[in-house]
């Protein structure tokens, strides 16, 4: 058992759980891993180098940490071994027994190497002269013992803090993504629905298919918010909301696709360029009285797709970029940061008449 | 057709939208479509003109916003009753909640559109002016209206160089001329506060018309307007503000 042990785990797990053999419900690392038994021999050295530093002058330092090290080390193995044997029912436990359970496998296991290292000395019979075995017995044993249970005491706390923290910070990450979960603007759906009501009657054919592609676009807003979809998925979602949006602003309304280059199958998160289509429309076309033309460009150079999305803006745009739209840019900017780890992300540019967004990520997939 | 069908005027940029409303107001015996139009401007032409009882407004359009068109033809001799339509408005439709003023939600269904006809009701300017401000932004002006007769002569906010304040009406210099416009000064500077700068108790500036801040021998500030050369004193209290403001600027 170590302090360095523990903070390994607790920056590893997050990344390998869920496996079988180590329950996530309790808050003990697993002492069954490599890296964990090395942990638990570094921290052994520690705590023994510790002991040996404030321990007695009798004899010579080197002699000190030898044998405290070598009782240290079997008690850190010995103790995680166990500790690794008995995770299973501990898990099944709550937390309270299983820290009183686990308090009483390591002061029995000191209570026995404590006794056994007593008794071995004594059978060696050449201990005192070797000064690498303890001459009193219930001294040895008792200290041992009560060291035992402040730092198993303290190394618990410490596991349950961090295992704690780690649990929510997991919450935490889980409810950002889901937070983030793509939406279609009120405005968006109402003015649709609005057109889909005049096509009923004048063009019944028109009216069906917006239904089609509303249902289509509805459906990939309730898809899991971390999902990727492909590039090819993507486009077509957004072509389908064109097409959508086209019935209503009829001419005033062009789209550009320059994507030839892209890789169809690279991944994205879905609803990640269809957002960046709605605000160039909602926000460049729609106030414009002539309309105008909206650039989709798509580059991929080597393993990275570049794609911006470019509309012309009013010439006296007052304060058109409303809270609405940053928090669009800010929620796509941190759906791409998180699905690709840091490498995802979104630049906005704006000159005197243009607006242009563009997302640059890894291929994947 | 019956009798004395009332006559009302659509207003919608959207083609669908004109199309379903068109035809929903067909359906009503007591009413009828004197046409529709697709922009603001148009909208207040045809006001002029045809005179209709009722305007259906789309509050979202582009140029000129439906509030703004309420309250440029709410300056007509004789302004039509106005029902807002709208797919989605938030801040809009709050201000309509509290005044108990009639709207139309899209899409509109035939019996609201009944009701709503036939509680139409004039829009005070002040209920429009408050709405403007609330939906600042959404909603804002981009003209102000000088009656010149019984015309409406809408100028661009972009071409306004300043107005100033006369005894009963605000004068507005612009790029066309000069003309007299029925608004405080004060809801202006409100209405514009990122264009509009005060200098003076009875001055306002568009900040970008300005080219130079001018010390004169005896120690009064006067600001210098792009183009004219003309210049306006600016009152002493305003001169650190409007140094700090066109500081931010440049």
């Amino acid at each position: 058992m170590s302090l360095v042990g523990a903070t390994s785990v607790s920056t590893n797990s997050a990344q390998e759980h869920p496996s079988k053999d180590s329950p996530d419900s309790i808050f003990l690392p697993n002492f069954c891993e490599a890296r964990m038994v090395l942990a638990v021999v570094l921290g052994s050295e520690l705590l023994a180098l510790v002991f040996s530093l404030v321990g007695s002058a009798d004899v010579g330092f080197l002699t000190e940490l030898a044998r405290i090290s070598l009782l240290m080390q079997w008690l850190g193995l010995t103790s995680a071994a166990l500790l690794c044997l008995l995770k299973p029912p501990l898990a099944r436990v709550s937390t309270g027994v299983a820290t009183s359970m686990i308090l009483a496998i390591v002061l029995a296991n000191i209570l026995v190497l404590s006794v056994g290292v007593v008794w071995a000395g004594r059978w060696l019979g050449g201990g005192e002269v070797l000064g690498m075995f303890p001459a009193d017995f219930w001294p040895f044993v008792f200290r041992n013992l009560f060291i035992g249970l402040i730092v198993t005491a303290l190394l618990l706390r410490y596991f349950f803090v961090s295992h704690q923290w780690r649990h929510h910070v997991e919450a935490e990450a889980r409810s950002r993504i889901d937070a983030l979960q793509a939406r279609i603007r009120p405005h968006f759906l109402f003015n649709s629905m609005n057109t889909i009501a005049s096509l009923t009657r004048s063009n019944p054919s028109q009216a069906e298919e917006a239904v089609e592609d509303l249902a289509d676009l509805f459906r990939a807003t309730l898809n899991d918010a971390g999902r990727l979809l492909s590039l090819k998925e993507e486009l077509e979602l957004t072509r389908i909301y064109q097409r959508i949006e086209m019935l209503r602003l009829g001419d005033r309304l062009h789209v550009d696709w320059d994507v030839k280059e892209l890789p169809m199958r690279a991944l994205l998160p879905g609803l990640t360029l269809q957002p960046l289509l709605e605000n160039a429309i909602y926000h460049g076309i729609e106030p414009l009285d002539a309309g105008g033309t909206v650039t989709i460009r798509g580059r991929c150079s080597g393993e990275r797709v570049e794609i911006s999305v470019i509309n012309p803006t009013e010439k006296l745009a007052v304060d058109s970029r409303h809270h609405g739209h940053r928090i669009a840019i800010e929620n796509i900017r941190e759906r791409l940061n998180l699905a690709f780890k840091g490498q995802g992300t979104l630049d906005v540019n704006q000159t005197d008449g243009t607006y242009e967004v563009t997302m640059r990520f890894p291929v994947t997939g | 057709m019956t009798v004395a069908a009332r006559r009302l005027l659509i207003v919608d940029d959207e083609a669908p939208a004109r199309e379903r409303l068109e035809r929903l107001v067909d359906e009503l015996p007591e009413w009828t479509s004197i046409g529709s139009c697709s922009g603001g401007a148009e909208a207040i032409r045809c006001v002029e003109q045809e005179d209709p009882a009722v305007v259906l407004l789309d509050i979202r359009m582009p140029g000129m916003s439906g509030i703004e068109v309420a309250r440029h033809l709410s300056r007509l001799p004789t302004p039509p009753e106005v029902i807002f339509t709208t797919a989605y408005d938030k801040y809009a439709l709050d201000a309509f909640d509290s005044h108990a003023v009639g709207y139309l939600l899209k899409p509109v269904r035939r019996e609201r559109l009944e009701s709503a006809l036939s509680h139409a009701a004039r829009l005070g300017d002040a209920f429009l002016s408050e709405l403007s401000l609330k939906a600042r932004g959404l909603e804002r002006r981009r003209h102000v209206a000088a009656r010149v007769r019984d015309e409406l002569r809408l100028i661009p906010v972009s071409e306004i160089s300043y107005l100033r304040a006369e005894q009963k009406y605000v004068s507005v210099h612009h790029a066309g001329g000069d003309d007299l416009i029925d608004e405080s000064l004060k809801q202006l500077e409100e209405e514009f506060p990122d264009i509009l700068v005060r200098i003076h108790r009875s001055i306002l500036v568009t900040i970008d018309a300005i080219e130079a801040l001018e010390k004169d021998a005896v120690g009064g500030y006067h600001v210098r307007l792009r183009g004219e050369g003309r210049t306006l004193a600016v009152s002493r209290r305003q001169v650190s503000d409007l140094k700090s403001r066109l500081g931010a600027k440049r």
